[in-house]
């Protein structure tokens, strides 16, 4: 039943689409219409949305097999909680919700954007009608998610364990947030185009959605890696998988958007790179979409996929390319003051040099992801592009980047000198004492690591000192380039002082090295509602003679039966311990792996307080300065 | 004081880390580097497959025997192409991939070049 009022809904939403496009052009100089007919047809539009992903949730809660993607996704006997998220956790439900997030934004849109021109307004809802009728129309045509089965099985099939996860639950909807949020900075910024009204005021207004696409993708990124770092059980947080570097892609795309927006909306120049940079978002977000749903991607990530969706995801994101690319060339009237020049010390030139290496990150991410894909195709070799690719490429450029990240922000527009100079310069002297100090005794690379750390470490004091030192003006850029730091510092010496264990052991069995003692006391079973958990109990007693308990888990599911291994991690503010279990096949002894991985809670912390500082940006009235 | 606070700090830090030093296993390096064959998207290291378990194994001896880092990955290149190695050679098939990045981020700034007044 609710299946068939889903169904029904979805054409009702397309009928709308329809009717918005028909009086959005009848209206189009009427500035008294958009108001009332528009936005009435706009939110029932969404409310139809609402209606048909209500409906597919139901169907979840209430396990009604009749419908193939709950049959194929769910399982009586998963708990609530996961049965819910198993609405957005396949295919089919994960588009209904791009759909929703789609049509909300609009309708968002629409109320918040009142003191914008009309015209602007509606050729944004125009653009945005598009998308949506192409994702209506996919999700009808090749990815129904109400589709009938007859006779109605007794039973699901269940969803794949490693996805029922708290983390994971709410991991797809966040991101989506952040990918169809670029879609209104697409939108809007050809509507921007057309209209020609790339104004500081647009500037501003649109400033607002890259900020929230940027904080949602930022946070739904975060949730991905956290999950991989404790449901993967290999203790990684960031494999440089396809799949994670396509949601970077466009994260990449943001930041500098970000950063450009700052620019225009203060001196109105970088107009056409602008708008190219909306247009370039919201197109990576869909390829990954493309790249992630068609199976082309070999990845942990593909667990749904099928050439036909993949087509047509491919035919739609070249009609929206091809759209936008005419608009741009066409309707685009560049502005006088572009071909003005930059003062090599100003705030525009530190921009520029932002977006310069944001740019050539993203295509390093961008050429890594795709090549392996272009020379099977073109001369059936497969290679493999992998972690060393990314961190020759990507690392030594933050060495730069980092440095300009700390030095740029105190430059003034137009043009300006660097002050505190004296500052500056023993900040770099500490920060160089410091890299060296603790690389000293390590058997790397001493030169490279010594001047990697010192970038992250330089950035780190000077924002430090800036946080204290300018009276909080310009708070959430400190704070976003602070965290950065955090972020970049976290994760190199995660990478340095990392150190494992790994080991078979039998019950009652003890591994013991010079450092630490690893004792295999017991194993219980417990059952739970839909697995069966094996818990392992290990002491852990390290050189001081401190004991630590470890409970690593297996779990075993009955539905799909799939056996998953869940860490044990203990965390604190230093570091963090992390021991996984695993089954050897006809032995009787269990893999053990034991970690201890310095400073892993800084990453997350640093990426929430990167958010933050977007959220305050958010909430700021101006950009100061 | 706030600089000297800081120093103090690192210092001790410092001092954290040295005691918990290890060296690195170079078996377990060469893993991660290598990508399970039969897995979706896992490296030998993370996986606990039996293909990544009996490769494991076979770089432990072939360290063992005394062959270098790259005698064997070169072992392995051989023995089941490049694409199990996730570092991806500079030889004809991989020119662009090195290249092309650099070639953008060296086009990106000779545009920034010239827009921007080096003279002050």
């Amino acid at each position: 039943m609710s299946s068939l009022i889903g169904y029904y809904s979805l054409i009702f939403g397309v009928g709308i689409s329809i009717l918005v496009v028909f009086f959005s052009i009848k209206n189009f100089n009427d500035t008294q219409n958009l108001d009332i007919k528009v936005i009435s047809l706009v939110f029932l539009q969404l409310l139809f949305v609402i209606i048909s992903f209500s409906g597919l949730i139901l169907s979840f809660v209430n396990s009604d097999f009749s419908n193939e993607t709950v049959f194929n996704h769910s399982h009586t006997t998963k708990p609530l909680f996961y049965k819910i998220s198993g609405t957005w956790g396949n295919h089919e439900g994960s588009l209904l919700l791009w759909l929703l997030v789609l049509t909300l934004f609009i309708f968002v849109f629409l109320l918040k954007s009142k003191n914008q021109p009309n015209q602007y307004r509606i050729l944004t809802l125009l653009f945005q009608q598009i998308i949506i009728l192409g994702f209506f129309i996919f999700l009808i045509q090749t990815s129904n998610p109400f589709n009938h089965i007859f006779p109605v099985p007794k039973e699901g099939l269940g969803l794949n364990p490693i996805l029922q996860d708290p983390a994971l639950a709410i991991h797809p909807p966040i991101l989506y947030l952040g990918y169809v949020g670029t879609s209104i900075i697409f939108s809007s910024a050809l509507a921007a185009v057309c209209s020609n009204n790339i104004t500081k005021m647009w500037a501003s207004h649109i400033k607002k959605w890259v900020l929230v696409s940027w904080i949602f993708l930022t946070l739904g990124i975060l949730l991905g890696s956290i999950w991989a770092y404790y449901e993967l059980g290999w203790g990684g947080f960031w494999f440089w998988d396809p799949v994670e570097n396509v949601s970077l892609m466009p994260w990449f795309a943001l930041t500098t958007l970000l950063h450009c927006v700052l620019v225009l909306e203060k001196k109105l120049i970088l107009t056409s790179w602008v708008v190219v940079l909306s247009i370039a978002t919201f197109t990576l977000s869909m390829c990954g979409t493309f790249l992630v749903r068609s199976g082309i991607l070999n990845s942990v990530h593909t667990f749904a996929n099928d050439p036909e969706r993949g087509l047509y995801i491919l035919i739609f994101l070249f009609i929206l390319i091809f759209l936008s690319l005419f608009i741009f060339l066409f309707f685009h009237k560049s502005k006088n003051n572009n071909t003005k020049t930059f003062y090599l010390l100003s705030k525009e030139t530190s921009i520029l040099v932002n977006n310069w290496f944001m740019m050539y990150f993203l295509s390093v991410v961008l050429i890594g992801t795709i090549y392996p894909i272009f020379l099977e195709v073109i001369s059936s070799q497969k290679i493999s592009v992998g972690p060393p690719f990314f961190n020759k490429l990507i690392l030594p450029f933050l060495i730069p980047f980092m440095m300009a990240m700390a030095i740029g922000p105190k430059l003034k527009w137009i043009k300006s000198d660097v002050e505190d100079k004296i500052y500056l310069i023993l900040f770099f002297i500490i920060s160089l004492i410091l890299s060296m100090l603790i690389i000293r005794n390590l058997d790397i690379n001493f030169l490279y690591n010594t001047v990697l750390i010192t970038a992250a470490f330089y950035l780190f004091f000077i924002t430090l000192r800036d946080f204290f030192h300018t009276k909080y003006r310009n708070l959430s850029q400190i704070i976003a380039h602070f965290s950065f730091s955090i972020l970049i510092l976290s994760i190199l010496f995660n990478n340095i002082f990392s150190s494992e264990i790994i080991t078979n052991l039998k019950i009652n069995e003890t591994y013991q090295d010079q450092n630490l003692k690893i004792n295999f006391e017991s194993i219980e079973q417990e059952n739970k509602q839909n697995f069966k958990a094996i818990k392992g109990k290990f002491t852990v007693e390290d050189q001081s003679g401190s004991i630590e308990v470890m409970q690593p888990e297996l779990r075993i599911y009955n539905q799909p039966n799939i056996v998953t291994s869940e860490a044990d991690i203990k965390t604190n503010m230093f570091t963090d311990k992390f021991m996984t279990m695993n089954y050897v096949q006809n032995q009787d002894y269990f893999n053990i792996r034991y970690q201890v991985k310095p400073f892993m809670i800084w990453i997350w912390i640093s990426t929430i307080l990167l958010c933050c500082s977007g959220g305050l940006s958010f909430i700021k009235k101006k950009y100061e300065n | 004081m706030n600089i000297l606070k800081l120093l103090i700090t690192v210092i001790f830090l410092i001092n954290f880390f040295s005691s918990d030093l290890k060296a690195k296993n170079l078996g377990t390096e060469i893993t991660k580097n290598l990508r399970c064959l039969i897995c979706q998207g896992q490296s030998v290291y993370d996986s606990d497959s039996e293909f990544a378990n009996s490769l494991k194994i076979l770089v432990e001896k072939k360290l063992d025997d005394g062959l270098s880092e790259k005698q064997v990955y070169d072992y392995l290149k051989n023995k089941y192409g490049d694409w199990i190695l996730y570092d991806p050679g500079f030889n004809k098939n991989t020119y662009f991939l090195w290249l092309l990045p650099i070639l953008m981020f060296v086009f990106g700034g000779a545009i920034i070049l010239r827009k921007v007044i080096l003279k002050k």
